[in-house]
């Protein structure tokens, strides 16, 4: 459509640039990104392994997680038949692994998209409307960031009982706060932007304007936030199962086979770093993921 | 008849230090019994990993044993145990005799035990400390059940108005405490108590000044404050005791510094300077000790192979026992474990050797009876609860409760790495040797008592129990059903029980009261009143050079040898 | 030049009393600073509120232990009256809202006899000094990572600062604060027959800080790097800034004068709070390395339900929170003239 001379009828619209196919265009240049392919690959390869471990189990192709061999206790990789070493109760750390994906997977991805919801609405109504509610707004903010998470998660299980569904809860709602302030100075600066000004002036409705051009402009750092916070959540369960919340040993989950291998640090070092680099692993897909999400909507990018 | 406790001469510490080191299970240093061969002076310095902070430096307060271990160095009560746990031995006392109705003890003081800043340790010393502690505005940890329970006219502790000081005077002038002379301490009890003399060994029946207190309060003050009667307790400069050390330094939730107290009525101590450090994490106390920075550490978990498989520190290691025990409690009020059958069953159906051998790492040893190994009364004859997987679920199958009941109960755990190791392990052991799939039930320590002091849990464990004094009155008394909800969880109904227990505390015979302790503790297996697991016996690793380390089965927990601090030395090394 | 010869005179003839108005804008920044100050006073007193409330519904009562022989209930009444916990919980409250305005923060539980002022004075410059040398490393470290990443995107420096950051992020602090004892203390003490190695627990000021402080600066060192580099690729590719370097303008200077302005907006956002949060500690690393600080008070508090040790942590992480929060939004008006705080 890109016609080198404008048609003096056709005003040039800038709240719709080429629209049409912007989605399958991203999805175009998000494929064409190595690293992008090579995150999601490993991100389907984890839901896979996450669906699949029971199955592999009672095929025989994996050792049950729950079984115990307590006479190889904390032994290293490679030896008596466990391809990656075993726990402070014998059981096989490969497979734990492989389980420990679904819990710590799902806390990984669900509890950003509560933070994303929350931290980012607070943030673009703050910065976006600014005054008075910015300022409630924030200073909400910082009663919620002065808050003792420990003990409200306390109440929170004590009152509605341990499920997956409070952690998620539970890690979310503390952890909103960060990406609120972020995603509101975001805003702040980009507010005054000329194409903003020239999008106000032409009458266009606020959230058109949010959308078009502040997320896209401030999804980089936005993008960061969240993909820290994978294992920053998966971490945060393992200290939330010390206080009763949720995932209740034998279940595997990855944050607390890192705090179970760190006492063994010592005997095997193997059973904190092989957890470690599972959530690494994870962190960096979708770091990937991210990077490459954000590249394929900017629509600056346009080559 | 007069019964007169042997007038005890300690003589040289040392001494008394060398018998001691036979107690150990596993001695690496030889004792010598004297200084040559020791360190020069700026060498003697001693460090230890108390692990955890003291709450207060005030005897009466301290209720953990990382707070006794200080305490009790710092302080001493009139009594101490003997180094075989057999009887008592004087401290600040030289001894003591008991009236014939067993209701009157007196204490004789030492005439040569002195404060740390000289002055001499008196009869009113004790009365004052004694009526401290029981003073209710100051609402001391341990006054119940030892003090309250046994000193005359304490009984009503628990009604006085803490906030009245009138009222708190009137009860405490009214208790059986006097000193009729500098050098005597008359105790007064409510009833006979054979027991009584261990209680004299606790550390928070230490003697306190009442000059040092008032002073540091500006005055003296009403009794129903607590402020000012703590107030002394805070700088290192006012607390003044009358133990084998003083405190010189402390650095708060880092470490506190002791020093000889040259006035100390054995001699000074070899040890120049006696540091317990707060750190809590057990990686990093391991590798502190092995860069020699740390002369006594506790090992425990993976760690414990680690020191074994290295051929230097295994020779360093100590394994030593402890009067310690767990088992797992039952809620006998719910079902199914109203039913015998069933508590038996699951205490049946686990392999304490596999519990003990590999998942503790060989550092406890199985227990099927109530008080451990090295307590008076120990008396593992009785085997019903041993492990039996076919019995086991014979009496599961006998007992005739579903699956799906027993299914639904939850083995409540309290958040420790330790505890969670252990019932994991359990749990599977009811999956493997009874088919039964229990789930366990974390939560944070504190929810946990809240929940058991309510009675909301099925089975809770470990439970355990170290020995306050090597007395089994101190462990019968737990069963008995007034202590339902406060130290017997499961509340078992346990016919006969309570009126042979309070015969045997009362009782004066030494062998009638063990024959009864012996009896109850029968029933309580027999029973399943609850389902023994293991006795705790302690791996720690000691530097080579630290030399006459007196071990007893009693010392604080994670500080082996804390009753004889005075008598330790460096070698030259 | 009539009205010029008046106003001269004017001038000459009255010297003004008013003082003169200063730049209007350090006026208003000023009344901004003043206001968010103000603002604090009610932030404070909804978090105190909330805490208290938090506090008093958790399960679990101060006096219950953790292990062992438990309190019997006469203790535990005795211990009550002696707290004031007898009296109704909304007179606790006023109680402590008027005793904390007087600075007042009440006797620790835990710590029998010590007040809560005293306990995090006390251990309070440990923490600070560790988080304030930390925060120090970084600051440089990682706004120039993310930099440097940014400019030379998708090269070997790029590729290793992810890596870095992902290390950074999925090790815990403290198995590296661990692993960092083992090979500078463990180890160097063995090969150097005990004269070199880093002392491993305590704090001192001087090599006691080096593990510490690295290991606390880990994971913030990772993010800061992260987040500059995301927000200076955003900036990269403004158009103004594809002008300026047409313009073939020295790369420094186009760095230096357009890009950091604009991209370090969510970098200072999220040093405020990393600033809070590394001055008031991490329990992890004081754990690890056995340091005095109050960054464990906070969990040690929660854990043995010490009520006004509880209130007392949180009121001055909120203080400090709220101060690190207005600092940054100030920072915006000047890393960025065209933000208005309304």
């Amino acid at each position: 459509m890109a016609s080198a001379v404008a048609v003096p009828s056709q005003l040039i619209d800038w709240e719709q640039p080429e629209q049409i196919g912007l989605w399958g265009d991203a999805w175009a240049r998000f494929r064409r990104n190595r690293l992008a392919v090579i995150g999601l690959t490993i991100v389907v390869l984890l839901i896979l392994d996450a669906l699949l471990a029971p199955a592999l189990v009672h095929f025989g192709l994996l050792i049950d997680p729950l079984t115990q061999d307590v006479t190889h206790i904390e032994v290293g990789p490679g030896r008596f038949g466990h391809l990656l070493g075993t726990d402070e109760l014998g059981r096989d750390t490969l497979t734990r692994l492989m389980y420990g994906a679904r819990i710590s997977l799902s806390i990984g991805i669900f509890v950003q998209a509560i933070v994303l919801v929350i931290g980012g609405t607070i943030g673009l109504t703050a910065g976006y409307v600014g005054g008075r509610v910015d300022n409630l707004l924030m200073r909400f903010t910082d009663i919620w960031y002065a808050f003792p998470d420990l003990i409200f998660v306390l109440v929170l299980v004590s009152v509605f009982g341990p499920s997956l569904l409070s952690i998620f809860g539970a890690i979310g709602i503390v952890n909103w706060v960060s990406l609120a302030r972020l995603v509101r100075g975001q805003v702040l600066a980009i507010k005054e932007k000329e194409y903003v000004e020239a999008a106000r002036a032409t009458g266009s409705r606020p959230l058109k304007i949010v959308l078009r051009h502040l997320v896209p402009n401030s999804l980089g750092p936005i993008i960061v936030t969240l993909t820290f916070g994978v294992p920053q959540a998966i971490f945060l369960e393992a200290t939330l199962s010390f206080i009763g919340v949720g995932i209740q040993p034998p279940t595997p989950t990855w944050g607390q086979m890192v705090n179970d291998g760190y006492q063994a640090v010592f005997a095997n070092p193997s059973s904190v770093v092989f957890p470690s680099l599972a959530i690494g692993l994870t962190m960096l897909a979708f770091t990937f993921i991210g990077d490459g999400l954000r590249d394929a909507l900017d629509p600056r990018m346009r080559r | 008849m007069h019964r007169s406790m042997f007038d005890f001469r300690l003589g040289r510490v040392l001494a008394v230090g060398a018998a001691m080191a036979t107690v150990a299970a596993a001695c690496g240093s030889t004792p010598a019994s004297g200084p040559s061969g020791a360190a020069p002076a700026s060498q003697q310095v001693l460090s230890i990993n108390d692990q955890t902070e003291p709450n207060s430096y005030d005897p009466g307060q301290e209720t953990y044993t990382y707070e006794a271990a200080v305490g009790r160095n710092v302080f001493e009560p009139l009594l101490k145990p003997k180094a075989d746990l057999s009887d008592v031995t004087g401290a600040a006392a030289s001894g003591y005799t008991v009236s014939s109705d067993g209701l009157t003890y007196t204490f004789h003081i030492r005439s040569n035990a002195n404060w740390s800043d000289g002055k001499p340790v008196t009869g009113s010393d004790f009365v004052y400390g004694w009526k401290r502690l029981l003073n209710p505005a100051l609402a001391a940890g341990y006054v119940d059940p030892f003090f309250d329970t046994n000193v005359a006219g304490a009984a009503d502790y628990g009604k006085v108005d803490a906030t009245n000081a009138t009222a708190i005077d009137a009860f405490l002038s009214g208790l059986g405490l006097s000193a009729p002379n500098s050098k005597t301490f008359v105790v007064k009890l409510q009833h006979p108590a054979a027991y009584f003399k261990w209680v004299a060994t606790l550390w928070v029946g230490a003697p306190i000044r009442q000059d040092v207190v008032e002073s540091a309060a500006g005055g003296s003050f009403p009794s129903s404050d607590a402020t000012k009667a703590e107030a002394w307790a805070s700088n290192a400069s006012t607390i003044i005791g009358n133990g084998p050390f003083k405190i010189s330094a402390i650095v708060p939730k880092d470490h506190v510094t002791l020093v000889p107290n040259t006035h100390y009525w054995a001699g000074t101590a070899a040890i120049k300077q006696l540091t317990y450090d707060f750190i809590p994490d057990a990686n990093t106390a391991f590798a502190k000790y092995r860069t020699g920075a740390l002369d006594i550490i506790n090992v425990q978990g993976a760690n414990v192979t680690v020191v074994r498989n290295d051929p230097k520190l295994s020779k360093q290691a100590k394994l030593i026992p402890r009067l310690t025990a767990f088992w797992m409690a039952y809620n006998t009020k719910r079902s199914p474990l109203n039913n015998q059958d069933v508590r038996m069953a699951l205490a049946k159906a686990i392999d304490r050797n596999q519990l003990t051998q590999d998942v503790l790492h060989g550092t406890d040893k199985p227990l099927t009876s109530f008080l451990p190994k090295g307590m008076l009364g120990y008396d593992n004859s009785d085997n019903a609860q041993s492990f039996d997987a076919a019995a086991a679920k014979q009496l599961l199958q006998k007992s005739g409760v579903s699956v799906a009941d027993l299914n639904k109960m939850k083995l409540l755990t309290r958040n420790t790495t330790t505890n969670q190791t252990v019932n994991q392990f359990i749990i599977q052991q009811w999956k493997t040797n009874l088919g039964l799939d229990i789930q366990l039930n974390v939560i944070d320590s504190k929810t946990v008592t809240k929940m058991i002091r309510a009675g909301n849990f099925d089975i809770y464990g470990p439970d355990g129990w170290g020995a306050d004094y090597p007395d089994p009155q101190d462990w019968a008394d737990i069963f008995q059903s007034g202590s339902c909800h406060a130290l017997n969880w499961g509340c078992p109904t346990l016919p006969g029980y309570d009126a042979l227990v309070q015969k045997a505390d009362a009782s004066q015979s030494a062998s009638s009261r063990l024959a009864d302790y012996k009896t109850a503790q029968k029933q309580l297996i027999d029973t399943a009143a609850v389902g023994f697991l293991y006795q705790q016996y302690e791996y720690d690793l000691i530097q080579p050079w630290v030399t006459n380390m007196s071990i007893t089965p009693i010392d604080d927990e994670y500080v082996p040898g804390d009753f004889y601090y005075q008598g330790v030395y460096i070698k030259k090394h | 030049m009539s009205a010029e010869v008046g106003r001269r005179s004017k001038r000459s003839a009255s010297p003004s009393f008013r003082p003169r108005l200063p730049n209007t804008r350090a006026v208003s920044l000023s009344l901004y600073v003043v206001r968010r100050v103000l603002w604090m006073i009610p932030v404070i007193f909804f978090v105190v509120l909330i805490t208290f409330v938090l506090m008093h519904l958790a399960p679990g009562s101060p006096w219950d232990k953790g292990g062992g022989r438990q309190l019997s209930q006469s203790v535990v009444r005795n211990l009550n009256i002696k707290y004031g916990l007898d009296k109704p919980v909304w007179q606790q409250f006023l109680l402590y809202v008027w005793n904390a305005a007087h600075f007042d923060f009440g006797l620790s539980y835990q710590y029998e006899g010590k007040t809560v002022a005293s306990l995090i004075l006390g251990g309070w410059p440990y923490t600070f000094t560790i988080g304030a040398l930390a925060f120090c490393l970084v600051v440089p470290i990682g706004i120039g990572l993310g930099v440097l990443a940014a400019l030379r995107q998708n090269t070997r420096t790029d590729y290793l600062t992810m890596t870095f950051a992902t290390f950074g992020a999925s090790f815990p602090n403290f198995v590296v604060g661990m692993l960092m004892i083992i090979v500078f203390g463990v180890l160097a003490y063995n090969v150097s027959g005990g004269n070199v190695s880093l002392p491993v627990t305590g704090f001192g000021l001087d090599d006691h800080l080096i593990m510490p402080v690295i290991t606390l600066a880990l994971l913030p060192t990772a993010y800061i790097a992260r987040l500059t580099r995301a927000s200076t690729l955003d900036t990269l590719r403004q158009e103004y800034v594809r002008t300026a370097w047409a313009k073939g303008l020295s790369e420094r200077l186009v760095v230096l004068r357009h890009i950091l302005r604009n991209s370090l907006i969510p970098v200072a956002t999220a040093l405020g709070p990393t600033f809070a949060l590394l001055i008031t500690g991490s329990v992890i690393v004081e754990t690890v390395f056995a340091i005095p600080g109050i960054g464990r008070s906070f969990v040690t508090a929660v854990e043995s339900r010490d009520y006004p040790m509880i209130l007392g942590t949180t009121i001055l992480f909120s203080v400090v929170i709220a101060l690190a929060n207005l600092v940054v939004d100030i920072l915006y008006v000047f890393i960025d003239p065209r933000v208005r705080l309304d």
